[in-house]
């Protein structure tokens, strides 16, 4: 985030993406019962809710859709975390803008970064600097990529 | 990768015994909504009929934590449309859905 230029756009989105419903102050303490009851509704328990006509398309899972599949099924078969903790953390932990917002498995493989993180299978710092690590090894590959075509790719963000 | 096992609350052989059977009238409990659940609201408060028992399992708010808790018996549980949703344009109509012993209470 080192131009300056990003970090004014990363705020406009962090700001569109905040809830419409918003009390600046931390001491409101008067929320209605029925406020309360919606702030504390799973996000999963979607059924009777209002919403637009949706036109459903069949769809293939991509590769790392069953890669996060297989993965989150083998935490499962070593003990550490049941399916049921798995959408308890992919559904319902993750609030209402991430789980509208990701796809399926990518709520699949947040939690199960999550979990890892949580019951201290692996740090925090060990997984970003994992990632770190990952990322800078795919924009090499891709800027040698493109030198070879000798044309510079447009990235999609 | 560090080995450390979740605490385990009781032993998954415990189960309580089935309170309903087929045909049964239940209402499904109106508990508050925190950390988890999968007990829809649109069913809370209403009542149904047990249309088939299923089978024992964890519930679901103690599987989600890894508590491996009592098992317990699982219904699927008939309820009339017009009962959930009144605005429903049909009487015959019925929904179907399913929950843990615990979630019900006879009318």
């Amino acid at each position: 985030m080192s131009l300056r230029t990003a970090l004014r756009q990363q705020y406009d989105i962090i700001g569109s993406l905040q809830p419409a419903t918003h009390v600046p102050q931390n001491w409101n303490y008067e929320i209605p019962s029925s406020l309360y009851r919606a702030y504390m509704h799973p996000p999963h328990d979607v059924g009777g809710q209002r919403d637009v006509p949706v036109q459903y398309e069949e769809k293939e899972e991509e590769q790392w859709e069953l890669n996060t599949y297989v993965t989150c099924e083998v935490l499962g078969w070593r003990g550490m975390w049941s399916a049921e903790e798995r959408r308890r953390r992919a559904d319902n932990d993750l609030g209402y803008t991430l789980y509208l917002g990701m796809p399926y498995y990518g709520r699949w493989i947040w939690a199960a970064a999550r979990m890892l993180v949580d019951k201290n299978h692996i740090s925090l710092t060990e997984l970003l600097e994992k990632i770190a690590e990952v990322k800078s090894r795919h924009e090499r590959k891709e800027s040698s990529e493109s030198s070879q075509k000798g044309r510079q790719h447009a990235r999609p963000f | 990768m560090k080995e450390k096992k979740a605490p385990k609350a009781a032993k998954k052989a415990d189960s309580t015994p089935a309170r309903f059977k087929v045909g049964d009238h239940v209402r499904v409990k109106d508990l508050p909504n925190m950390f988890y659940s999968r007990t829809q609201i649109y069913a809370r408060g209403v009542s149904g009929t047990i249309a088939a028992r299923t089978y024992q399992d964890l519930i679901p708010e103690d599987e989600a934590f890894n508590r491996d808790g009592r098992l317990e018996q699982y219904y699927i549980v008939r309820f009339r449309q017009k009962d959930l949703w009144e605005e429903y344009p049909s009487e015959k109509d019925t929904l179907q859905t399913e929950f843990p012993d615990r979630w019900l209470e006879p009318v």
